[in-house]
């Protein structure tokens, strides 16, 4: 079984943010929440650098550790997917969370989060694949259908790659080879315990 | 249809959005609280359900259980020409797919185009015609709004004569929408047409094409891939043109390129370099110069390419010897060492390309900027072969396509120009007597003199009647797409909306035209559909055509701009003539039909072989192009042998199938795969040298040496007339007037093809074998010289480097260098120390009304801003993301935007966006739209802040370089 | 990652830690443009290493366009650490000091058993807290309650409750408590502050209470220090209640505010704060609970009918009861002995 992961080659994103329109319109998501979102170091400065990030869909997650109500899943594929029926949007996960993934709809004028909602990796929820209950509560389920997360292949420079781990490992290795420079994999040793040695 | 809400859902989902803050939203679509009756029920307002209701029904997701079709389309935004894949479900558009099979972007899109099926759902768009009535919006009707704007306009030729209205066209057009516009204005009887390539690539277009013979760029993106050195001058490609730095960056990565990014800016593009140059804003000359300085000195031109293909290289020596390393740093601050390296690296790691983009053309230099680019180019033998070329990055989606069938006051389409023998040309394609042609302008004289360009539409209004070179002001505008946020000098434009008698605003969204004024009335706002909604052509940077599809029909009741050029034809009384040989089904006009039209028309620029059915094929055949040539294999039988989307010149008639030419001047090439030479367009001998190429010649020539372009008479010296068919010959007669007069008959107004067809066959280009000319005589400046900007920053350099003197053109006057000294001797640079430039936000498109609605877009760029540099906001104790006021230079301008404090501008420079409108000198205009159609954020234009400045040959207006003062707010 | 700063800025003072720690990210970017500037430089080559950033600042930070400042932190590994605090360090303290609590307590009982009233029940009352202090008691008290369980059921539930339940009722119970924790919280905190308010005065710690604590309180022998009316352990319970509540009640505010004006790391401490103080304070609670009820005789009514019984209030508050009686007779009449 594959195992699923993002992977950002800062020296090709351009921040351009098609990952982050691209999400929107694949899985309405509305104002405000921000699944994916691509942040600019040492901005203005030579060696600056745009990363594109989202839930990484951590090995071991620990949004999923720390959930008071349980209402994580780790899918087969690695795919870290939560239920929203379960979900008492208490922001744990937000705190734990590496990347800043979750994000929660404001519901009420302090305080009184809405149900968390974050990065699918484009694979829906808990609910039947391809259904309306899924798409209405999570968004597309791109994987069911055998397609990958909308804003990995709309990147405008392929530096937003999405696959199986080893796979797009492997072709990050191939660039850095090539082009003889490389960056690193974003937040892959915070997520997956792991880096990538070229 | 259910994509046509009902207005009044319309109205409340726009008040729910406003209202609530966006916030409010996300309770209807995503339903997040349903399970959780409590809060769902305490805080979620009746109306945001209700709204939910309508738009799921209108764009819901996919529904597994229905048929899906896949549609094709482009991207709007920008000239890359992004495939788009719309999923559509009974008539609705579902879902975006990524375009893998388009060799243009590969799947990819930038945050415009993986937004862009926002633009269909069309919250803020305009939902039906309306007419201002004593300051206040009133819905009308269609017939009722062109009955009043016919009129009107008729009322207007009547007193003032045809000139006295402005038909301001778009970029955003089709080929045959823009095509349609330009013909419509010349059966109006004005040559008062043009479109955003004025203030984008007009500079280019006449730099590029005075000097090798075409005004467009030579190579495409996909051809970067191949290159070994790579300047980015003045362009920003990875916001500007997100997509193409796929290309940029897989050339970089592949050839280990040298990527150097010369640049006021430290962009998101100079991020990606290897050698990043910072230069003073308006110092291009300087630097391009600076760097032939060290080429010429340590011997490194290409000799051998500069004796065979390029004429008047020595007189712009004289001028380059002058440019020390000392004498450019000292003018534009960049060091003679790092300049060194970057020449040779350009130089010698060959093949090298020069990219550029609106840093070189928005100046009063514009045209010379770019000349001296195209000298470096031909100086290091860098033009005409893969991986090399001047790389020029046009805007608009369909910028180039615009131009090329003439949104240009200058000429008519595809570069016929004004003379009487364009007309002609044009009448006989049109199969309209020329005498009427003639009766419809006010004189003959009118007839041939250019336009009047959009960078002074104001001025044409406002000044004085007897310094507009016409019978009367412009009294009318009709604005096709196009932004009234665009040019400088917004506070005056602002004046001459309000003196209008009639504004016509034919667009999606209502732009800043119908809400930066205080008109009371005459003022009309017709819905148009985008190019999602319709069918045609248009023509990315790369000079390839692409078809897009209708995705989905016109929503609300817009309609495309066929149709409402036809119905204004109609009404004006001349639809019949302008529509003889195109098919109009209901009121809307056939774009393929008015294809063939150019197709018959276009063989100057090579529009004659893309017929409709040979680009749909491409479309459906797209993963057959490759990657790097673009070329599709020989074998295929329905684009066997093409280059993907018939990069122009695509020569003759679509019967004999010329390929395309996906690189310009490539002599490595058979003129039949695309190959060619330089233009022969300016003569074959000046002063004794000969203009024609020496030793240079295509592959496959039967001619081995420089040739001037063809006529019958040299067929018939060449003896190759016979190999024309009897058919061909009739037609060269009947143009020519008679068997004499076919002689001078040119292949470009050959309307058989018959003289394309028979040079192809012996290997020559129709249009000649010439040298491109470093030295341009026929211009203001025949050897590009370096001036400063008007609102120059430094007083001590422009007694040295003065503008050109004070002159007319365009039927008005360019005061620029009165202007210079007043600003110098009134001191303006003490007082307004910062120089300002401005430029793109990867999220927002050109005057931005329709990407600043698109809920999607708009979240990531939610404030209008200024860029400041850290040393000069501490200065004055700015704060990043505080508010700010910028002050011009001119006009009492000042604008209130948020400080965005950072070293991407260097110390005594800010950078703003042109995006934004709706505000206007501190005060927030957005109770003047019509209520539903105000983009979701507006923000000051930095136009307001731009000043006075055009280049000599366009009358491009100059906002890369101006002077502020910025303070806390 | 070994860099272990987390913990360590806790302990030491996490606010001022991590003032600093964004002050280093505003100062620390901004060396060596001058001089490249100059020279020409090659963005390629300089770029930004994530495993650089991370040991210099514990984080990656930039700027995003959205107006969302939470956004711009890229990365920060602080969360497995706030995790392990939470999936770990947090059962433990709130194991330890709530099953120990109650175990000393059992122990406590088994050994001393209930508190008699040495002398018998008198049968005469004395008023000890008026209406109004019982409702502001028990206002903080009955929230309180609720608030701790449904604290509790954040850490634990998901371990004692939920395999119980099952995961959906699990989740309906934990919102409703999660609404309940929110909305509850002002009252307690109206409470700690009325608490605060009418019994500070007669809570300053004095002599008396070195007295008293010198004697453990006569907790474990049968002696009987002088008290006022509220001895040594009652303010050392009335402090706590409300230093302790006040920095549990700021600190949830905090984290029910999210992101007004703190930021991801602020939030986390604010979480540790009220966490730790929250079982810490459930376990203080319980000694409280099980003196006023279980631990003593005669104890409860203090709270319940307001009246207690005059011998128990001599034996544990001998000066306050002579303070009454005194203030009585200078009232002229046995008001300070109400009716049987």
């Amino acid at each position: 079984m594959a195992r699923v992961k993002f992977l950002c080659d800062g020296d090709r994103c351009i921040e351009c943010n098609a990952c982050v329109t691209a999400c929107k319109n694949e899985n309405e998501v509305p104002w405000g929440i921000n699944r994916r979102r691509v942040v600019t170091i040492n901005d203005g400065k030579p060696g600056e650098r745009s990363i594109s990030m989202a839930c990484m869909h951590c090995t071991d997650a620990p949004c999923k550790a720390v959930c008071p109500v349980d209402c994580f899943f780790t899918t087969a594929d690695g795919v870290v997917l939560h239920s929203k029926d379960l979900c008492i949007g208490c922001g744990y996960c937000f705190y734990a969370c590496p990347f800043g993934a979750p994000q929660y709809p404001r519901v009420g004028n302090f305080g009184s989060r809405g149900k968390m909602d974050k990065c699918t990796y484009c694979a829906g929820g808990p609910e039947a694949d391809l259904t309306m209950a899924e798409y209405e509560k999570y968004g597309a389920n791109r994987l069911a259908e055998g397609k990958l997360p909308l804003c990995a292949e709309m990147c405008s420079t392929k530096a937003l790659l999405a696959g199986d781990g080893e796979i797009i490992a492997q072709i990050y290795k191939e660039r850095v080879v090539k082009r003889g420079y490389g960056s690193g994999a974003w937040g892959w040793k915070t997520a997956y315990r792991e880096g990538i040695d070229v | 249809m259910l994509i046509k809400r009902k207005d009044a859902d319309a109205a409340r989902g726009r008040l729910q959005a406003l209202v609530a803050g966006f916030g409010s939203e996300l309770v209807d679509r995503r339903s997040f609280l349903r399970k959780s009756g409590l809060a769902a029920g305490a805080l979620a307002a009746v109306g945001s359900l209700s709204v939910g209701a309508v738009r799921r029904a209108e764009a819901g997701p996919t529904n597994f259980g229905q048929p899906i079709e896949r549609r094709k389309n482009m991207c709007t935004h920008c000239s890359v020409g992004c495939t788009v894949i719309a999923e559509v479900q009974n008539g609705v558009w579902v879902g975006q797919e990524p375009a893998w099979e388009s060799p243009i972007n590969r799947g990819s899109h930038c945050a415009k185009g993986a937004a862009i099926r926002e633009l269909v759902h069309g919250d803020r768009r305009l939902k039906y015609p309306m007419k201002l009535v004593d300051g206040q919006w009133r819905r009308i009707t269609w017939d009722q709004a062109i009955e009043e704007i016919g009129d009107k306009l008729m009322e207007i030729r009547g007193k003032s004569g045809p000139d006295s209205v402005f038909w301001l066209g778009s970029a955003k057009f089709s080929n045959e929408g823009a095509y349609l516009n330009r013909k419509l204005a010349a059966f109006w009887g004005t040559n008062t047409s043009d479109h955003q390539a004025r203030i984008c690539h007009s500079t280019t277009v006449a730099g590029v094409a005075n000097t090798w013979g075409y005004g467009a760029m030579t190579n495409s993106y996909n051809d970067i891939r191949n290159s070994k050195t790579l300047i980015i001058m003045g362009g920003n490609p990875a916001e500007a043109h997100p997509v193409s730095l796929q290309h940029l960056l897989a050339g970089k990565e592949i050839n280990r390129a040298n990527f150097i990014v010369i640049d006021p800016r430290f962009t998101r593009t100079a991020a990606h370099a290897t050698e990043y140059v910072r230069l003073r804003p308006g110092t291009d000359i300087p630097v391009l110069y600076g760097m032939l300085w060290h080429i010429f000195e340590n011997g490194w031109e290409d000799k051998e390419f500069i004796k065979a293909r390029v004429y008047g290289m020595d007189e712009i020596r004289k001028e380059i010897a002058k440019w020390t390393p000392d004498e450019v740093e000292r003018v534009s601050g960049v060091p003679g060492e790092q300049l060194k390296r970057v020449a040779e690296m350009f130089a010698k790691q060959k093949p090298a390309t020069l990219i550029w983009c609106m840093g070189q053309t928005q100046h009063t230099v514009g045209t010379a900027n770019v000349r001296a680019s195209c000298v470096l180019l031909l100086a290091t033998g860098n033009v005409g072969g893969p991986g090399s070329g001047a790389n020029i990055f046009r805007g608009h989606c369909n910028v180039q396509g615009a131009t090329d069938l003439g949104l240009d006051v200058t000429t008519l389409p595809l570069y016929y120009g004004l003379t009487e023998a364009a007309w002609k040309h044009w009448c006989r394609v049109w199969e309209v007597d020329y005498d009427w042609m003639v009766s419809r302008f006010a004189s003959k004289k009118a007839m041939e003199q250019p336009g009047i360009p959009s960078t002074r539409w104001f001025d044409a209004v406002l000044l004085p009647k007897d310094q507009v070179e016409q019978p009367d002001n412009v009294r009318a505008m009709v604005v096709f797409g196009h932004g009234g946020n665009t040019v400088t000098r917004m506070p005056e434009m602002v004046k001459g909306l309000e003196k209008l008698d009639l504004l016509v605003i034919a667009d999606p969204h209502p732009t800043t035209f119908a809400a930066v004024s205080n008109r009371r009335n005459g003022t009309y706002l017709l819905p148009m559909c985008t190019q999602l909604e319709t069918s045609g052509s248009r023509t990315a940077s790369n000079r390839s055509l692409q078809w897009g599809e209708q995705i989905v029909k016109p929503i609300f009741e817009s309609k495309d701009d066929y149709e409402v050029m036809y119905l204004l034809a109609k009404k004006l009384g001349f639809a019949d003539k302008m529509f003889r040989n195109i098919k109009v089904e209901g009121n809307r006009p056939s774009p393929e039909d008015i294809l063939r039209e150019i197709n018959r028309g276009g063989w100057s620029t090579g529009y004659s072989g893309q017929s409709p059915e040979r680009l749909k094929a491409h479309m459906k055949n797209q993963e057959k192009f490759d990657l790097v040539t673009l070329r599709a294999p020989k074998d295929d039988p329905e684009v066997g042998g093409d280059y993907y989307g018939l990069p122009w010149p695509c020569w003759g008639s679509p019967e004999i199938r010329h390929p395309g030419t996906p690189i310009l001047y490539n002599t490595n090439l058979h003129v039949k795969d695309g190959g060619g030479t330089f233009r022969a367009r300016f003569g074959v001998e000046r002063n004794g040298a000969t203009l024609l190429a020496e030793g240079s010649y295509s592959m496959g020539s039967e001619l081995k040496d420089g040739y001037p372009e063809f006529t019958l008479a040299v067929l018939k010296k060449l003896g190759w007339d016979k190999d024309l068919t009897a058919a061909e010959l009739a037609m060269l007669e009947r143009v020519g007037g008679s068997p004499e007069g076919a002689d001078k008959v040119s292949w470009a107004t050959d309307l058989s093809g018959g003289i394309i067809r028979v040079c192809l066959e012996h290997g020559v280009m129709p249009y000649g074998n010439a040298k491109a000319r470093a030295v341009a005589w026929n211009l203001p400046d025949p050897i590009p010289t370096h001036r400063e900007p008007i609102y120059s920053p430094r007083p001590d350099l422009v007694a040295k480097y003065p503008t050109l003197p004070d002159t007319r053109a365009f039927r008005v006057p360019n005061i620029g260098f009165t202007v210079q000294k007043a600003v110098v001797d009134k001191g303006l640079a003490k007082e307004f120390p910062i120089i300002l430039t401005s430029g793109r936000l990867v999220e927002y498109e050109g005057g931005g009304e329709e990407t600043r609605s698109n809920k999607w877009l708009a979240e990531l760029q939610q404030d209008m801003f200024v860029e400041i540099n850290t040393a000069d906001a501490a200065e004055r104790g700015i704060k990043d993301g505080a508010w700010v006021w910028v002050y011009g230079a001119a006009n009492d301008a000042r604008t209130r935007v948020r400080a965005l404090v950072t070293d991407r501008v260097g110390k005594g420079v800010a950078f703003m966006p042109f995006h934004f409108s709706g505000w206007f000198m501190g005060q927030d205009q957005r109770g003047n739209y019509p209520k539903g159609t105000d983009p979701i954020v507006l923000g000051e234009s930095v136009n307001t802040l731009t000043t006075y400045g055009y280049d000599p040959v366009t009358f491009m207006q100059e906002p890369k370089a101006t002077l502020c003062q910025i303070r806390a707010a | 990652m070994t860099r272990g700063g987390f913990g360590r800025r806790i302990a030491v003072a996490a606010f001022v830690a991590l003032f600093s720690v964004c002050l280093a990210m505003t100062l620390a970017p901004r060396a060596g443009w001058a001089q490249q500037a100059r020279q020409g430089v090659n963005p390629t080559a300089q770029a930004v290493k994530e495993e650089q950033l991370l040991k210099e600042l514990d984080r990656v930070t930039g700027r995003v366009s959205i107006p969302d400042s939470k956004a711009g932190t890229l990365i920060q590994p602080e969360g497995r650490e706030w995790r392990a605090y939470h999936e770990r360090t947090l059962h433990w303290i709130g194991g330890i000091a709530i099953l120990g609590m109650l175990a000393v307590l059992a122990l406590f009982y088994s050994v001393r058993g209930k508190i008699r009233i040495e002398h018998g029940w008198a049968g005469v009352k004395i008023m000890r807290f008026t209406t109004f202090e019982r409702f502001v008691h028990w206002l903080t008290a009955s929230s309180f309650i609720v608030l701790a369980l449904s604290g509790l059921n954040v850490v634990f539930g998901k371990v004692l409750l939920l395999p119980l339940v099952g995961s959906d009722a699990f989740a309906v119970f934990s919102q409703w408590a999660k609404y309940a924790h929110n909305y509850l919280s002002f009252a307690f905190a109206a409470g700690i502050v009325l608490t605060f308010v009418i019994w500070v005065t007669e809570n300053i710690p004095n002599r008396t209470d070195i007295a008293w604590a010198k004697q453990g309180g006569g907790i474990l022998g049968h002696a009987h220090p002088p008290a006022g009316k509220f001895n040594g352990g009652q303010k050392l319970i009335f402090w706590s209640v409300v230093l302790v509540g006040a920095a549990i009640a700021a600190s949830g505010y905090v984290l029910m505010f999210p992101f007004y004006g703190t930021n991801i790391a602020d939030m986390q401490v604010a979480q540790i704060i009220h966490g730790v103080l929250g079982v810490l304070m459930i376990a203080v609670i319980l000694a409280h609970i099980y003196i006023g009820t279980l631990g003593m005789e005669g104890a409860f009514d203090a709270m319940g009918t307001g009246e207690v019984d005059l011998n128990w209030a001599k034996e544990h508050h001998s000066l306050w009861v002579e303070e009454e009686m005194s203030k009585a007779r200078a009232a002229g009449g046995g008001a300070a002995v109400p009716a049987e």
